[in-house]
């Protein structure tokens, strides 16, 4: 259920004037202001520029979430475990109702009955991401309940999944709807991609993001009881980001980070109530103390003292492709974003990752495979004993391709090593060691030397005479 | 023994490293990098990095990724993206990077909290950039005769230098022998002093 423009849903919005709301950018725009030219994202002077006659006001999410509370409320008179992503728009979980009322109809025609004074926008489908789009593409009074999820998320614009640079390389690529998205092979997507681009296609077909709930363990939940009721919304701000902090903590500790958040509060009275928040991408804390603010926020006036709260985690995110060794779900997050985005700078064939496999010379010991790409077994085992190979330390520059190398030699020994533009007097060095080639691909036989300068060492290989360069011990 | 306890890539400091190849500056970034709580990026601008040395330091390949980037326009772009999100960064700096955007670059990795080493392949990072400055004097192998053995040890001279190292340059020697990071085996004591009285 999404009730558009929320934030400028408030008592002191003139009737006579255009105005808009602002946080960083214009996030909430009325008729008048659209009309001028104001957009939501715009930059706050851009806006004002066109519309300088226009009221702007400043965002207070905690403010929206205060007037969005009796809507929730109401909306949970009807159906239960209602879920707040953002003030203005929720989700509904209705199976349960269905069953209750007889229908789907049913359930959105009491939705509507208790809520008509903020006439939302109601939408039915299959997951939050579809049921979300389906209320914005529902228009007041006339609910859109979806019955093909896959069909309708076909026709939908790919600006849709909310990731600007993905969104654009799959413009660039002529991909423009979700339905041709979801066309396209899988693994093609999750290989050029990696998991943002797994997770876009997977919305894109209709199915539920990739959230792996965990058990949770019953520890993991935070909770605070005060002999002093708190009645002053600084007590209440206070509280909230010391719970907030003190949960992000306990999770940290185990890898993990929530997509949900129940938060729930008892008054002086007894009186006891419980909110939960949702949020597509795992929660940090910063986030997390957003919500639990916002909320308490809206409850703090008129409980008359609040004596304990609470906060439970859910859905808690906390499997992934490397997350074995990655302490924080978040920094995991953050970081296959910051790949994702670079992986679009570069190409997918730029950014790899390497995998072991046996080998004599350096450059063999290694498989590269695009990141985001699925491992697959290396072509020589690692493992296995590979007499003769080059032994550590390896060295940590290797040419991609033999590079010749010029060396003076005195009686089958090293002297000199042109390195730019001098000659460097060999200090050491090492071998030969026999390279039997591949005489099946026409390789003859090769000797690999350690040379030592002033300058560092160099693995180098002698074949037919000429010298190459195989790498440098940087 | 704590691994090198002077040299410390801490967060959102730059580390500069500075010496041709063959001096062992990556051996060095890369130890650096170890203690890193999750993902490293190598940002490889010749195309030359070789991952073994990455394992052979304790980082585990399911947290290295390589980036081959030897667009010196592209660069910065690539690097600050990077920054973003991941926690250690080990780069190479190309040839004529600016010193526009490599100030921009330091005030990321301020910002981001990321761990930053950077490795110029042409001229040194404009003045202040860098917390700690690592400047290979002499390298020293052993293991190596006429024809006989192979390497096994390096010694490592440094010039550390920078506010990392409370303003004045100090002398260290490392070492390694291809079996887990580069440690500090000695430190020789400040070489020059830049504070005054008066």
């Amino acid at each position: 259920m999404w009730c558009p423009n929320w934030a400028l849903r408030r008592a002191d919005a003139p009737s006579d004037r255009p105005c808009f709301v602002v946080a960083d950018r214009v996030v909430a725009v009325d008729e008048g202001a659209r009309a001028a030219g104001v957009t939501v994202g715009m930059d706050r002077r851009e806006a004002e520029a066109l519309c300088p006659e226009a009221v702007v006001f400043d965002r207070d999410v905690a403010e929206e979430a205060r007037r969005f509370e009796p809507v929730v409320e109401a909306v949970e008179q009807v159906v239960p475990r209602v879920e707040i992503a953002e003030p203005g728009l929720v989700f509904v979980p209705i199976d349960g109702a269905v069953r209750y009322y007889g229908g789907e109809e049913q359930v959105v025609a009491e939705v509507e009955r208790v809520t008509t004074e903020v006439s939302p926008r109601i939408g039915v489908a299959d997951g939050p991401f579809a049921a979300r789009w389906a209320a914005m593409s529902a228009r007041p009074g006339a609910p859109l309940i979806v019955a093909d999820t896959a069909a309708f998320l076909a026709s939908l614009d790919v600006s849709t999944l909310e990731t600007e640079e993905l969104v654009a390389t799959f413009r660039w690529l002529g991909v423009t709807t979700l339905g041709e998205l979801a066309r396209l092979p899988r693994p093609a997507v999750a290989s050029r991609f990696g998991p943002p681009g797994l997770e876009a296609h997977r919305l894109a077909s209709g199915e539920a993001p990739m959230v792996r709930p965990r058990e949770i363990p019953p520890d993991l939940a935070v909770e605070e009881r005060f002999e002093e009721p708190l009645e002053l919304v600084d007590q209440v701000a206070f509280a909230a980001r010391a719970l907030a902090s003190r949960l992000m903590a306990g999770l940290r500790r185990e890898g993990i980070a929530p997509h949900r958040v129940a938060v729930e509060m008892e008054t002086v009275g007894g009186t006891v109530r419980r909110r939960v928040w949702r949020s597509a991408d795992p929660m940090d804390e910063r986030a997390l103390t957003d919500r639990v603010w916002w909320q308490l926020r809206a409850w703090v006036e008129g409980a008359g003292g609040i004596v304990r709260i609470r906060l439970d985690p859910s859905d808690l995110s906390g499997e992934g492709r490397q997350l074995s060794l990655w302490e924080d779900t978040v920094a995991r997050v953050e970081a296959e974003r910051a790949f994702a985005r670079v992986q679009s700078l570069v190409g997918p064939d730029r950014m790899l990752v390497a995998e072991p496999q046996g080998g004599r010379m350096p450059a063999e010991r290694v498989v590269w495979r695009r990141w985001g790409d699925e491992p697959a077994v290396p072509p020589r085992d690692p493992s296995a004993p590979w007499p003769g190979a080059t032994p550590a330390p390896a060295p940590a520059l290797v040419p991609p391709e033999p590079t010749r190398l010029e060396v003076e030699w005195e009686d089958g020994s090293p002297v000199r090593v042109r390195l730019g533009t001098r000659w460097e007097p060999v200090l050491g060095w090492a071998g030969p060691w026999r390279l039997m080639g591949r005489w099946w691909r026409g390789e003859g036989p090769a000797d690999r030397y350690q040379i030592v300068t002033s300058a560092g060492a160099f693995l180098c290989v002698v074949r037919d005479g000429r010298t190459f360069l195989a790498g440098v011990y940087d | 023994m704590t691994a090198m306890p002077v040299l410390e890539a801490a967060p959102g400091k730059v580390v500069e490293l500075v010496g041709p190849a063959g001096t062992g500056m990556t051996r060095l970034g890369l130890s650096l990098l170890v203690s890193v709580p999750g993902p490293v990026a190598v940002c490889d601008v010749q195309g030359w990095f070789c991952p073994l040395v990455a394992w052979e330091v304790g980082i585990d390949r399911d947290r290295l990724v390589v980036v081959r980037c030897d667009d010196r326009t592209l660069w910065p772009r690539v690097v600050a993206a990077l920054a973003e999100g991941v926690p250690g960064i080990y780069a190479e700096v190309p040839f004529g990077a600016r010193e526009r955007d490599l100030r921009r670059l330091g005030a990321l990795v301020r910002a981001r909290r990321t761990r930053m080493l950077l490795r110029p392949l042409g001229d040194p990072l404009p003045g202040g950039l860098a917390h700690l400055r690592l400047r290979s004097l002499r390298v020293e192998w052993e293991g190596v005769e006429r024809g006989h053995g192979r390497l096994s040890r390096r010694r490592i001279q440094l010039a550390a230098a920078g506010k990392g190292m409370g303003g004045m340059e100090r002398t260290i020697v490392v070492e390694e022998d291809g079996a887990g990071p580069v440690r500090v085996v000695s430190e020789l004591g400040p070489q020059t002093s830049r504070r005054a009285f008066g």
